[in-house]
């Protein structure tokens, strides 16, 4: 038996299945005496009589009469037709290709995993459902194991085999796409949008499956397998197929079972990355799963499949549902939902994602992933330890479900945790680094594109956090945006962050409201922030982590504004999905060939096609049907205002592009009259000490420099005043002073003295300055330095702009009242030849 | 030449009594209560005659009294064991109703004297007596009778009016309208949707207007094969008295023992054989009404016109809202000369509704085809008396072999239709062959004559079931819809499984009898009734509790696609779902008609609207 783990809700107990199989014979297991449990007495079906009834279906008939109308073809035909799709599709489930499965199964998996864990009541609760009414299999979609794993699961615990809706791509493959088949999966093709009798013959098919309550039907809500292991946004054709039976009334209910199948570690979690940066996903062909043998030999870990609590349909509908639509037509019309019921259907969908995710095991892996991405290229050893315990209580308090056996002491989590996934993560001197060195001599692309590798593979575990953490870590990514810790602000950022998210995250439809209480809830109870009746803000001990909280979040902030300024700026020309990834692809390559970000993730195939169906939904970007495919057109200047909404954030990362100044922020110091020139350190320390409140009002808050930043290069300096040798004093002078705090850009010093001239040519006269618009003198307040143009890396001469330094002269009198902005007075001195703006 | 006479006048021409006579009658009739059919021969609490019951005998056997149903003083030996069995029932957990009304719980009568006056210079009989009035101011619904058993109704009638023609009621009316009183009409006293309820928030006098005296044939016209008859006459009356001529309407409800021929206009009835005489909007040629606003009728007596919509439908299902039905000319047909019941038994319920239909849509269902499920074949079973003849069950003997080990058949799955065929001998044994022969092709075994005539013969019976029950903790009703035949079975089924659910959700202990039977069959549907009971030792609110089911259970109905009634009606019990059957404007509709007829809302029993 395998222990109880500690979460903070009340969950089932697991026990590991594999554990008898490594104790008895594989053979007598397969061979065992097989006889599910089933709806209601209902006698078994040959799977032919299954498709005869299909096929003789009014539905399908009634397609099949109205296609032969309008093609001017004759019915049998198309009746043909629906029988070799039918062919394709059906499953011939037989006991043989089960048991056969179900011996090979246990040897693979033996191999692969350490232990298969299922909690036990999940699987009695679901033989309950199976006898009293259809049931729908809804599992989470992580690998190609999980519905291996489940038919193997249930055969385990001697329930039908469900009959399975997968992609036909594995038709492919041909030995296994049998077996499959015979083990008792059907196909669907991924897309069949056009194609009504497919549709109908697919449709008729499920459903037929469903009201007989031959055995349970199974599919992926999500659709495909998450690359990124975050939920992906359900998909609803193959759920209002299952519904519909109900809403007709053929069925008294129906329930769904959400079912959360976790790993440790994810079989193709270095595929899923390659495949995200655009390296193309090999075919499923027999062949590439043969190969896929060598990863036999590979440590896989821990599986997780908590069985969820069986979902009454029925529960869920009462009440919501317009129940005339269908009493007013023949039910085997095909019938377009109603808009209720599309919304209802979206509404379950999420709500069954919501219960996934709810009950999906965490390995401790997950949080010593989330803790080493933002630490990034190494950290020590024992402070990743550190982090990972405090990450794991916060987890808990957010009802994180964590596998931490009691008496597991984290040194040891983390390190089998780096054991387990050594091709991720290695300890060196006593530091945890990403193993991104692949090779050592590639070129800087080749570097980077490691080292996204990298990154992606462990964001993928991170990811399995986020799914939780969502809620709480927008509430405080908003409160760094805000730009005050009033309730309404708070929540109108967060408001934004969800529907900029609405495809990254799964949020239960139309309550963001309640999400951002929950989000506050969650926080409150981990005393990271406070509420009152007004304002939210974080406490003085909960800054740690809504900073870590945010930093969590900040590559999808980042990776979505990088992908937002591209769309804002270079997507000029309508395009397709197919043009725009590998567009933006290199948009985002080559800035990090540059070193202007560092946001890796941006790379992801999966963040660039969520962002762009983010500005579909938000009405920037506009979607069309083309013949040839969905084309997208840019609506620029609403990108543009959705970027503004980011850019208030305080968190927003500088960074340069072509088309935006990067940002940083000022930091004030009073000067020394003369100091020794030892100041050139760390600012990280400095504070604002100044005491002069316009000076705070006019250049902002203190903050952080950029790293990035290279000290002024002083022969350049001397170069460019070369050819002004007479003046050679002066800009002494001014290098002199400047010396003492080289990377300033701004000097202040309102009425008393003067600026800081750079040159002794163009210094304006008491009359060049005009008087101000109340007709007081304007004096000098402030200067410009030329090192500005350092900071804004347009420092290339003779092509970007440049000034020696701009003096702004202001009223003496100060008119003009706190509020209204007033023009003031600028003259621009250069090194060599002067103008006045 | 009869339109100048005054009323009395035509009567005496016509040979009927005259009014004098009537009035005399009348007279009686306020003295002894009432006459033939009336409430001295009938349960003051309970269903039908007095002298017929379930009761258990000194051994402990169920046994049925009275001489009147042909189950009638005989031991049922099995019955017990059932209602022990499916309702976890025990004889020694008894109720008792109080054994008489208690006249000084009944609500005082508000008297406007000045009527009283007017009234009694008409020389119309009426009473005011508590008996009489609580008599009429119910139905027949479960909360009713439990009311009568347990506790009183808030609002009942303050007089109980016995008009003995059109003219009596023309008057009524009228001195209803002059001092603003309130009128509800009463006929057969069987309702089962609430309809004779008083309205509680009534403040004005109300009438009761006993249309039991007014029950004469008034002609025959054998020409053209209608009757005139007067809307008091209840069922069996009007069969027997056409018999005497030769003639019947064939119009038979399970009520018709007791209904009467206005209530059936005034709530859309059907009857049992409809499939050869058609339901009441079918039987109907001409009917007068006594509204508020004068009275309604029309020009001729034809079998049909084209003026517009048919005024008729205004009044049949207005369930006593817009006035008071007083004569009615019903077609009529020569008695047949040969009946013939018959039974088939099916593997399942499934083959037998399949069956049912393919009858249906070849047109050759007998006068009467109705199929019982799985739980009502049981119940039939278990009410097997102890003689032999007649009552042998074919589950006897050779017979049971042969259904339940040769034809596969599983007892606790088939189920049973039973058959009655009417006309010409020959035309009879040829309609049966065609529907035995349909039958086998669904897996129908037929099952003999006994069967069939005891399934018919337990329609009547069944609902004296219900007072029995009540001694012993049990609840239970019927209700019905009517749904098209592609819904059927998901329908009987999902109905059924949610009304098991609804009591294990509220905290029944027993699992209910949860049954149907499909009673009508036409072109494009059926009528499906339902039978619920439980037993509710152990709830304190019984009635709370079984009218939550049953609410849900109509909801379940009208979700699978069923009617909100198929000839129940409304009344006031289902007037919540009337907007969602008939939409806005349709209610609108209904609502403008009431409007322009009784706009003082006379008829006041807040029915339908």
């Amino acid at each position: 038996m395998y222990s109880k783990e500690l979460t903070s809700k009340k969950r089932d107990e697991f026990e590991d299945i594999l554990e008898e199989r490594r104790l008895s014979s594989d053979l007598r297991y397969a061979m065992k005496c097989y006889t599910p449990v089933i709806y209601k007495g209902l006698s078994p079906c040959k799977p032919n009589a299954i498709k005869s009834a299909v096929l003789q279906s009014e539905q399908v008939q009634y397609v099949i009469k109205q296609l032969a109308k309008e093609m001017g073809e004759s019915p049998d035909i198309i009746q043909e037709e629906a029988t070799e799709i039918l062919d394709e599709m059906g499953h011939r489930m037989q006991l043989g290709a089960v048991r056969f499965f179900a011996f090979t199964l246990s040897k693979i998996f033996k191999q692969l995993f350490q232990r298969v864990c299922v909690n036990e009541e999940g699987m009695q609760r679901l033989q309950h459902a199976i006898q009293e009414h259809p049931v729908v299999l809804l599992p989470s979609h992580r690998s190609y194991v999980d519905f291996l794993m489940l038919s193997y699961l249930l055969y385990t615990y001697d329930l039908a085999l469900p009959v399975i809706a997968a992609g036909i791509d594995f038709l492919g493959m041909k030995i296994v796409g049998e077996l499959l088949r015979r083990a008792g999966a059907f196909f669907m093709r991924r897309s069949f949008g056009g194609n009504r009798l497919y549709w109908a013959v697919f449709a008729e098919y499920v459903k037929t499956m469903l009201r007989s309550g031959y055995a349970p039907i199974e599919f992926f809500l999500e659709g495909t397998r998450s690359r990124t292991a975050k939920t992906l946004t359900p998909k609803f054709g193959l759920l209002s197929i299952v519904m519909e039976p109900f809403f007709k009334r053929e069925v008294f209910d129906t329930y769904l079972v959400p079912i959360s199948i976790s790993y440790e570690r994810i079989l193709e979690e270095s595929l899923y990355a390659y495949e995200l940066l655009g390296v193309p996903k090999p075919k499923e062909s027999t062949s590439g799963l043969l190969k896929a043998r060598r990863i036999l030999s590979d440590n896989f870990g821990t599986i997780h499949i908590y069985v969820g609590q069986p979902v009454s349909l029925r529960t869920l509908a009462s009440g919501r549902i317009n129940r005339c639509p269908y009493n007013l037509v023949p039910r085997h019309l095909p019938q377009k939902p109603s808009e209720d019921i599309q919304e209802f259907v979206s509404d379950v969908a999420y709500k069954m994602e919501l219960l996934q995710i709810e009950n999906m095991v965490l390995s401790p892996w997950v949080l010593v992933a989330a803790v080493l991405l933002q630490n990034l290229p190494a950290m020590e050893f024992e402070l990743l330890i550190e982090k990972t315990l405090w990450l794991k209580g916060l987890t808990q308090t957010f009802g994180g479900f964590i596998e931490w056996p009691d008496n597991l002491c984290a040194k040891k989590a983390v390190l089998s945790g780096l054991t387990l996934h050594s091709n991720i993560a290695s300890l060196v001197d006593g530091h945890v680094v990403l193993n991104d060195k692949g090779m050592e001599d590639g070129a800087v692309g080749e570097l980077v594109f490691r080292h996204a590798l990298a990154v992606l593979m462990c964001a993928t575990y991170r990811n399995q956090l986020l799914n939780v953490f969502v809620r709480p870590a927008l509430v405080a990514v908003a409160l760094q945006m805000a730009p005050s810790f009033r309730k309404e602000e708070v929540y109108s950022c967060f408001s934004f962050l969800r529907d900029v998210f609405s495809d990254e995250f799964i949020f239960f439809p139309g309550i963001s409201l309640k999400d951002f209480e929950e989000g506050c809830f969650l926080l409150t109870k981990c005393d990271a922030i406070q509420t009152s009746q007004q304002e939210i803000y974080p406490t003085d001990k909960g800054s740690g982590t809504v900073s870590f909280l945010s930093a969590m979040f900040r590559p999808f902030v980042e990776g979505y504004q990088l992908i937002f300024r591209y769309l804002s700026k270079e997507m000029k020309e309508a395009f397709t999905e197919k043009q725009f990834i590998p567009a933006v692809r290199n948009f985002v390559f080559q800035l990090l060939e540059k070193g202007s970000t560092q946001c890796y993730e941006a790379l992801s195939s999966d963040m660039q096609k969520n962002a762009l169906s983010a500005l579909v939904q938000l009405g920037a970007v506009k979607k069309k049907k083309m013949p040839n495919g969905l084309i997208y057109n840019v609506n620029q200047e609403a990108v543009s205002k959705i970027l503004d909404m980011f850019d208030d954030s305080a968190d927003a990362i500088p960074e340069h592009n072509e088309f935006l100044f990067p940002e940083y922020e000022i930091l004030i110091e009073p000067e020394e009259p003369e100091s020794p020139a030892d100041n050139n350190e760390d600012e990280q320390g400095a504070e604002d000490t100044s005491k002069d409140a316009k000076e705070q009002e006019k250049l902002g808050a203190a903050g952080v420099a950029d790293e990035t930043f290279q000290s002024l290069d002083e022969e350049t300096l001397e170069a460019m005043a070369k050819h002004e040798t007479e003046e050679e004093k002066i800009f002494q002078m001014f290098k002199k002073q400047v010396a003492a705090e080289p990377e300033q850009i701004i000097r202040y010093c309102r009425g008393e003295g003067g600026p800081l001239w750079v040159s002794g040519e163009n210094r304006p006269e008491e009359k060049d300055i005009p008087n101000c618009v109340c007709g007081a003198k304007r004096k000098f307040e402030f200067q410009i330095m030329p090192q500005l143009l350092n900071h804004l890396q347009v420092d290339s001469l003779g092509e970007s702009i440049d000034w020696g330094t701009l003096v702004v002269y202001t009223c003496a009198n100060s008119c003009g009242g706190a509020n209204e902005y007033l023009e003031e007075f600028i003259w621009k001195q250069d090194y060599s030849m002067g103008c006045t703006i | 030449a009869l339109e100048n006479k005054s009323y009395g006048e035509w009567l005496r021409e016509l040979g009927s009594l005259s009014l004098e006579k009537r009035r005399l009658r009348g007279d009686f009739v306020t003295l002894y209560s009432s006459l033939s059919g009336g409430q001295e021969l009938l349960k003051w609490n309970g269903w039908g005659y007095n002298d017929s019951k379930f009761i258990f005998n000194k051994k402990g056997q169920a046994e049925f009294t009275g001489k009147r149903y042909r189950l009638g003083g005989m031991v049922l030996p099995t019955f017990k064991e059932w209602i022990e069995k499916t309702f976890g029932a025990s004889l020694e957990h008894k109720t008792t109703s109080r054994a008489s009304l208690n006249v000084n719980d009944v609500p005082p009568s508000i008297v406007n004297e000045e009527f009283l006056q007017d009234l009694r210079a008409t020389k119309i009989s009426y009473s005011q007596d508590a008996e009489d009035r609580v008599f009429r101011a119910h139905g027949h619904c479960l909360h009713e009778i439990f009311v009568l058993r347990e506790g009183m109704f808030k609002r009942i009638p303050d007089i109980v009016v016995w008009p003995v023609c059109h003219e009596d009621v023309v008057k009524i009316v009228e001195l209803a309208c002059k001092h603003n009183l309130c009128i509800i009409p009463f006929g057969g006293g069987t309702s089962v949707s609430s309809a004779l309820e008083c309205p509680e928030e009534e403040k004005r006098m109300i009438i009761s207007l006993d249309t039991s005296q007014m029950n004469r044939i008034l002609w025959i016209d054998e020409k053209n094969l209608t009757a005139c008859v007067e809307a008091g006459i209840v069922g069996q009356d009007l069969e027997k008295q056409l018999a005497e001529s030769g003639f019947c309407t064939g119009h038979e409800p399970d009520s018709m023992e007791f209904s009467s021929l206005g209530g059936w206009v005034a709530t859309r009835a059907s009857g049992m054989k409809k499939n050869i005489y058609g339901n009441i909007e079918d039987l109907v040629i001409h009917i007068k009404m006594v509204t508020p606003r004068g009275i309604v009728e029309k020009n001729c007596q034809v079998p049909r016109m084209s003026t517009g919509p048919d005024i008729h439908h205004f009044i049949m299902g207005s369930e006593g809202t817009l006035g008071v039905v007083t004569e009615v000319t019903i077609k009529i047909r020569p008695v047949p000369e040969y009946q013939k019941y018959g039974s088939v038994v099916f593997p399942n319920f499934e083959r037998g509704v399949a069956c049912l239909r393919e009858v249906a849509k070849q047109r050759c269902a007998p006068a009467s085809i109705r199929l019982v499920d799985n739980a009502q074949f049981q119940f039939g079973h278990a009410l097997k008396p102890q003689v032999a003849s007649i009552f042998t069950s074919f589950l006897d003997g050779l017979k049971k072999f042969y259904i339940t080990k040769f034809k596969g058949f599983d007892p606790n799955i088939l189920c049973v239709a039973t058959l009655l065929f009417e006309g010409d001998r020959e035309k009879v044994l040829q309609h049966e062959k065609q529907v035995y022969d349909i039958a086998t092709k669904f897996g129908g075994l037929a099952a003999g004559e006994d069967n069939g005539q005891r399934g018919y013969m337990l329609t009547f019976v069944i609902a004296y079931l219900r007072d029995l029950g009540l001694d012993y903790y049990v609840i239970g009703e019927s209700f019905e819809t009517s749904v098209p035949w592609d819904r059927v079975l998901d329908l009987c089924r999902n109905v059924k499984e949610r009304i098991v659910r609804e009591c294990k959700e509220k905290g029944v202990q027993f699992a209910p009898l949860s049954t149907c039977r499909v009673t009508q069959t036409y072109d494009a549907g059926a009528c499906v009734y339902f039978y619920f009971a439980f037993n509710y030792r152990g709830i304190s609110d019984p009635i709370h509790v079984y009218e939550q089911i049953e609410r849900a259970a109509r909801e379940e109905i009208l979700a699978n696609g069923g009617s909100l009634s198929h000839h129940h009606g409304v009344g006031k019990l289902r007037k919540r779902w009337m907007k969602e059957s008939i939409s806005d404007v349709g209610l609108g509709m209904l609502r403008s008609v009431k409007e322009y007829v009784d706009p003082n809302n006379i008829f006041g029993n807040k029915n339908l609207l």
